[in-house]
């Protein structure tokens, strides 16, 4: 998300970020294992907004949380950016989850900076690099207020923030608007693609919102029930900037309806 | 405004007791043998600190008591982190802890002197033994009331193990751990003194139970009040400690 990195809009679409190869994940062993994702094959080209979608259960998060490096795959590999991943990777992935998970203990701007008080990145530069993603998020003035004093939709800009702070190149997040209020998931959406078309980089997105998914995505990634496979990629056509009167149209229908159909299929 | 009255509260009400003590007892309404008025007691309590046995019995029984407490609260929270973060440990122990935590223990004071003898030992280990628990559990609930949420997220950031104690168990677990120590002094306080009143040769304790047995009120009275002011001191600094915390550290 380097905003100095003159050729993410160039090569949008054509170098590869992320590889999955033949990814399994079973949970247990013996007679208690759970398989959760079965070979899942695909991969992403840089820039490209991703929404995963699927029955829930499909093993949506366990494939996100196999992404971000926070859970080993039992087979098969993920590369990020051409190289193997073994376990979280900040330089590389940010994720975000339903919950924002701010450290309560620390204000708005002290928690953007955490990741880089980590890495031991010198106070200044922390402040430097943060306030700016802060304002990006609109939450400038929020900057000494502590996470029990925002609203829900607050918290979630601020764990963006946090996520870009570090400058990944892939962002992941795991229905990171589900727990917000209608109208607030609506102009969290529209805001997060404003912000994706300002820092450019790769998201993947996995929600159980069939409109949340058409709307936000290049490609939806349909899954079927557990074992997770990806039983169809999707691409959305849609022009960009999107808006919300896209949402009414026949087109945004049919694909809303072919999506359906196929988490209907794949879950019997 | 408010708050203050509510921090002084306690000392409102010690302070109410003492006035009603002292007029109760120089009205004639309680007998004088039984009740010593409250400034006469305070006066005894004055001479009883310059005195210098007394002041020997007050050496060796906060000296025990720093002993236990000195034992009890990083094994007790210790014993209560690992439990509160090994799931299989937990199942198994936790009933067994619950369990040995409702024995009373002081009916077992007869069996610590025929194994531990009357000395400065068995004091320590008899206010360990009856402390341990509750510090112990207190550590269970600080361990477990950590988000595991907010430690995958810092995984993601890249937090490696000593980040993640350092940066997220501690000051999530600060409040709850001030609680459980602030819960052992109590426990361990209690220990030493049944344990000298029980049998012993020096302390505090013993002291009480003398003068309780000699009929000595006026020193029965003033050692009681001592224990009492200094007992609820050392806890008063121990919560202001613990609410400077949770003011600092939010949300937990």
């Amino acid at each position: 998300m380097d905003a100095s990195r003159p050729s993410v809009a160039a090569s949008r679409g054509t170098v590869t970020v992320i590889a999955v190869e033949h990814l399994t994940k079973i949970y247990g062993a013996g007679k208690h294992a759970l398989s959760a994702l079965a070979d899942i094959t695909f991969t992403v080209q840089e820039g490209q907004f991703i929404t995963i979608v699927g029955p829930s259960g499909c093993g949506k998060s366990t494939l996100l949380q196999v992404l971000a490096g926070l859970l080993p795959p039992s087979q098969g590999r993920v590369s990020i950016d051409g190289a193997v991943l073994s376990g979280p990777c900040p330089d590389k992935i940010g994720v975000m989850f339903q919950d924002a998970w701010l450290l309560p203990w620390k204000t708005a701007i002290e928690n953007v900076e955490f990741p880089l008080m980590l890495r031991r990145i010198p106070r200044p530069e922390r402040r430097s690099r943060a306030m700016p993603l802060l304002h990006l998020v609109g939450l400038g003035s929020f900057a000494e207020r502590y996470p029990d004093e925002l609203s829900g939709g607050m918290r979630q800009r601020v764990a963006i923030a946090r996520c870009l702070v570090q400058q990944p190149k892939v962002l992941l997040m795991d229905e990171p608007f589900a727990a917000l209020d209608e109208q607030t998931r609506t102009r969290m959406g529209s805001e997060l693609l404003q912000i994706w078309e300002k820092t450019g980089g790769t998201v993947v997105f996995v929600t159980h919102g069939l409109t949340e998914a058409i709307y936000l995505a290049d490609e939806v990634f349909v899954m079927s029930a557990r074992p997770g496979r990806i039983i169809r990629r999707l691409r959305i056509d849609l022009p960009r900037p999107r808006t919300f009167d896209m949402i009414g149209t026949d087109a945004f229908g049919r694909l809303r309806n072919e999506i359906w159909d196929l988490i209907a299929d794949g879950h019997a | 405004m408010t708050g203050w009255l509510i921090r002084l509260g306690p000392f409102l009400f010690l302070a109410f007791v003492a006035f009603f003590w002292e007029v109760a007892s120089r009205l004639g309404l309680t007998d004088p043998r039984l009740l010593p008025p409250f400034s006469g007691v305070v006066s005894v309590m004055i001479g009883l600190l310059h005195d210098q046995r007394f002041r020997g019995d007050l050496v060796t029984t906060l000296t025990e008591i720093a002993a236990a407490f000195a034992i009890v609260g990083p094994l007790g929270l210790a014993a209560g982190f690992f439990l509160g973060e090994n799931r299989a440990a937990y199942r198994m122990l936790s009933p067994l802890l619950h369990l040995l935590l409702s024995i009373p223990k002081s009916i077992f004071l007869p069996i610590f002197i025929f194994a531990f003898g009357i000395g400065f030992t068995q004091k320590v280990i008899f206010a360990v033994t009856l402390a341990f628990f509750i510090v112990a559990l207190n550590g269970i609930a600080a361990a477990r009331s950590v988000p595991p949420g907010l430690v995958t997220a810092a995984r993601s950031f890249g937090a490696g193990h000593l980040q993640i104690y350092l940066w997220i168990y501690l000051p999530a677990m600060e409040a709850l751990i001030i609680e459980g120590l602030r819960m052992g002094l109590i426990f361990t306080i209690t220990g030493v003194l049944l344990a000298e009143m029980y049998g012993s040769a020096h302390g505090i304790g013993r002291q009480i139970f003398a003068w309780g047995e000699m009929f000595r009120l006026p020193e029965l009275f003033a050692c009681v009040l001592l224990v009492v002011v200094v007992t609820v001191s050392l806890n008063e600094v121990l919560r202001i400690v613990e609410d400077v915390s949770r003011s600092r550290r939010r949300g937990f």
